[in-house]
């Protein structure tokens, strides 16, 4: 593995050093590294995650080295929490007023101490859209994959996502409660909603439904919006007979905002303070959206982002549509163990 | 000891032995206490583990929480029961190869083996998705019959080449023998063949069995909804549940029940040996 400490792989080929960056996979393009490359005069190292739990880890393990990391809100919060970053200094970085005010001061880091918004995802319905007109079928609605009405017409059609927090917050919000709910007896009911629902799924997913969407053997998939974006192009690009579309259900979803933090061990911050204030330009943050499709946090991006993305409601959420979004939190281990439960069980019944 | 000539050979013993010793120390024992340990301890405030400061901080709530609990013992029984039927349809698949391509001519051996072996230097994960590819247009896909293909399909060559291993070795003396004493085709096999090749077969089956219990891509990815392993369990409380203790006690309850069953299978080996001893 990697965890290696990332210092000792390569020496810096500059005199300006090196900035390591612990990322999502496919975060951010090459052209844009390169970019900031010729920018700073130094050199932009990755190391890639494909869960905040599996970075958290391997932090918890001990990798040291990492200059920014791009956590989710809860996870912003663990790591406050276990005092592992190192607060962000404001005067060094100029374009932080391009962020939308909606996206700063969130409940994991009050005042933006320690980070700054970088990507936004949804966590909603992806569809083939010919199917569902075909079907008169709603898609504006959780209904679609939890009331067996509708169910009955696209049995072993549908997938939704292999985790816990995300299907069940989804089964919260259909029952009009709180994703953030600490009541057990509510959840119990999330899980019943779910239980009903199970024999007409066809599996939980968490990757491969971009490609069942696209070649048209999933006609709904419960997913995250970036993954829909790439389903709906992968569709696009071979010809299908058939578009995807996606969705926001109307009961509202899960957000999740991701965000660049300081990692204490890092070595350079000059150069991750650099690199945010560049991250932060418009143009360098547009790249992300037209490149995967993920929602921003910049207002200085809109104007360079293509207008197909930029007009969509699932990549970019309406003012309304905002208002019913709400972003995961952590539990305390009681009810986190509670919840395991029902999922197990829902798995096994 | 006092013998002054064993000196030298136990030192080389020990030079021999040592760096295996500590190797398995340092990755094996080490890593395996402090699972168990984990097992006993509270979950964290934000996962992993919270800080204990002596023995008095350790608790036995994991372990009651799954053993009060029958869903996680359907869980086990649910895994033992594919894990079985893996390791079953592998012995029936990769016997008649093995036995084929020890029957083939000397030289054409290795590459037969190799052939074998070939697929499995592509890369696990694309292999599935190509069998996501086969399934899917056959509606085949997410399907517990689709989790045993994949399970049979990634770890058919463990079962094939310690039987192939074993057959090769077999003198064809003893079935010219049999033959001149009178037995037919089926007796040949049931008598000679198949007892001889039982050692093959253990060691097969233990190399099928044990990996398929901690197994959780292959279900995930070509599972459907009720397909679940231990192996997904114990990585669910790793990764997205955050909670060690439960997952290092489900480590520890699968850890105990293989011993178990590895005990158990090497007594009968070895009553199976001395029973074929006695027919000779």
């Amino acid at each position: 593995m990697l965890s290696v400490a990332p210092w000792l792989a390569s020496p810096p080929l500059s005199a300006a050093g090196t900035l390591y960056l612990y990322n999502w996979n496919n975060y951010i393009s090459d052209e844009t590294v390169k970019r900031f490359e010729a920018h700073c005069n130094c050199r932009l190292k990755q190391d890639y995650y494909s869960d905040n739990e599996e970075m958290l880890a391997k932090l918890e393990a001990g990798a040291v080295g990492y200059d920014i990391l791009v956590p989710t809100g809860n996870a912003v919060e663990s790591l406050v929490r276990r005092r592992a970053l190192r607060p962000i200094e404001k005067a060094q970085l100029p374009r932080l007023n391009n962020i939308k005010p909606e996206f700063l001061n969130a409940w994991y880091d009050p005042g933006n101490r320690h980070s700054v918004p970088y990507a936004t995802s949804v966590t909603l319905l992806g569809f083939n859209a010919d199917k569902m007109q075909e079907l008169g079928l709603p898609t504006d609605s959780w209904a679609l994959i939890f009331e067996p009405k509708y169910l009955e017409r696209i049995k072993g059609r549908v997938t939704v996502l292999n985790s816990q927090r995300e299907l069940m917050a989804a089964a919260m919000r259909y029952l009009g409660h709180s994703v953030q709910e600490h009541d057990p007896q509510k959840w119990g009911e999330a899980k019943r909603l779910i239980l009903r629902a199970k024999p007409y799924w066809a599996a939980f997913s968490n990757s491969t439904y971009i490609k069942d969407l696209a070649i048209g053997t999933i006609w709904v998939a419960h997913g995250y919006s970036n993954d829909m974006f790439r389903a709906q192009q992968d569709a696009l690009a071979a010809r299908r007979p058939f578009t995807i579309g996606f969705a926001t259900p109307k009961e509202g979803a899960v957000l999740a905002v991701d965000s660049f933090v300081l990692h204490e061990s890092g070595r350079r911050p000059d150069l991750a303070h650099q690199f945010i204030d560049f991250m932060l330009d418009g143009r360098n943050a547009a790249d992300l959206s037209n490149l995967i499709g993920a929602g921003n946090p910049n207002a200085a991006a809109m104007a360079h982002i293509l207008p197909g993305i930029a007009a969509n409601p699932g990549i970019f959420p309406p003012a309304p549509d905002l208002k019913r979004l709400e972003m995961l939190r952590d539990f305390d281990p009681k009810l986190r163990r509670a919840l395991s439960r029902m999922w197990t069980e829902i798995k096994v019944r | 000891m006092t013998d002054i000539r064993s000196r030298p050979a136990g030192l080389t013993k020990w030079v021999v032995t040592l760096p295996p010793g500590l190797f398995l120390v340092v990755f094996f024992l080490l890593p395996t206490l402090i699972v168990v340990l984990a097992g006993f301890r509270e979950t964290g405030e934000f996962g992993g583990l919270a800080p204990i400061d002596g023995l008095a901080g350790l608790t036995l709530d994991a372990y009651r929480f799954l053993l009060g609990d029958v869903i996680y013992l359907e869980i086990f029984a649910r895994s033992f029961f594919v894990a079985g039927l893996t390791t079953l349809i592998c012995i029936l698949l990769a016997y008649p190869l093995a036995w084929l391509i020890a029957r083939s001519p000397k030289k054409r051996r290795d590459l037969l083996v190799l052939l074998v072996i070939l697929p499995f230097a592509s890369n696990f994960l694309v292999r599935i998705y190509a069998w996501i590819m086969i399934l899917g247009p056959a509606s085949l896909l997410y399907t517990p019959f689709a989790v045993i293909v994949g399970l049979v399909y990634t770890h058919l060559p463990f079962m094939l080449l310690p039987l192939y291993t074993n057959l090769e070795k077999h003198d064809p003396a003893l079935l010219e023998a049999a033959q001149d004493l009178g037995a037919g085709a089926w007796t040949r096999f049931w008598r000679v063949t198949f007892p001889l090749s039982l050692p093959g077969i253990f060691s097969g089956s233990a190399l099928v069995f044990i990996p398929v219990l901690g197994m959780f891509a292959v279900p995930e990815l070509l599972g459907g909804t009720g397909d679940i392993l231990i192996g997904n369990l114990i990585k669910e409380q790793f990764l997205d549940n955050r909670d060690w203790p439960l997952g290092s006690a489900l480590s520890i309850l699968l850890t105990a029940c293989v011993l178990l069953l590895a005990a158990l299978a090497a007594w009968a080996a070895r009553r199976g040996l001395h029973g074929t001893e006695a027919v000779s």
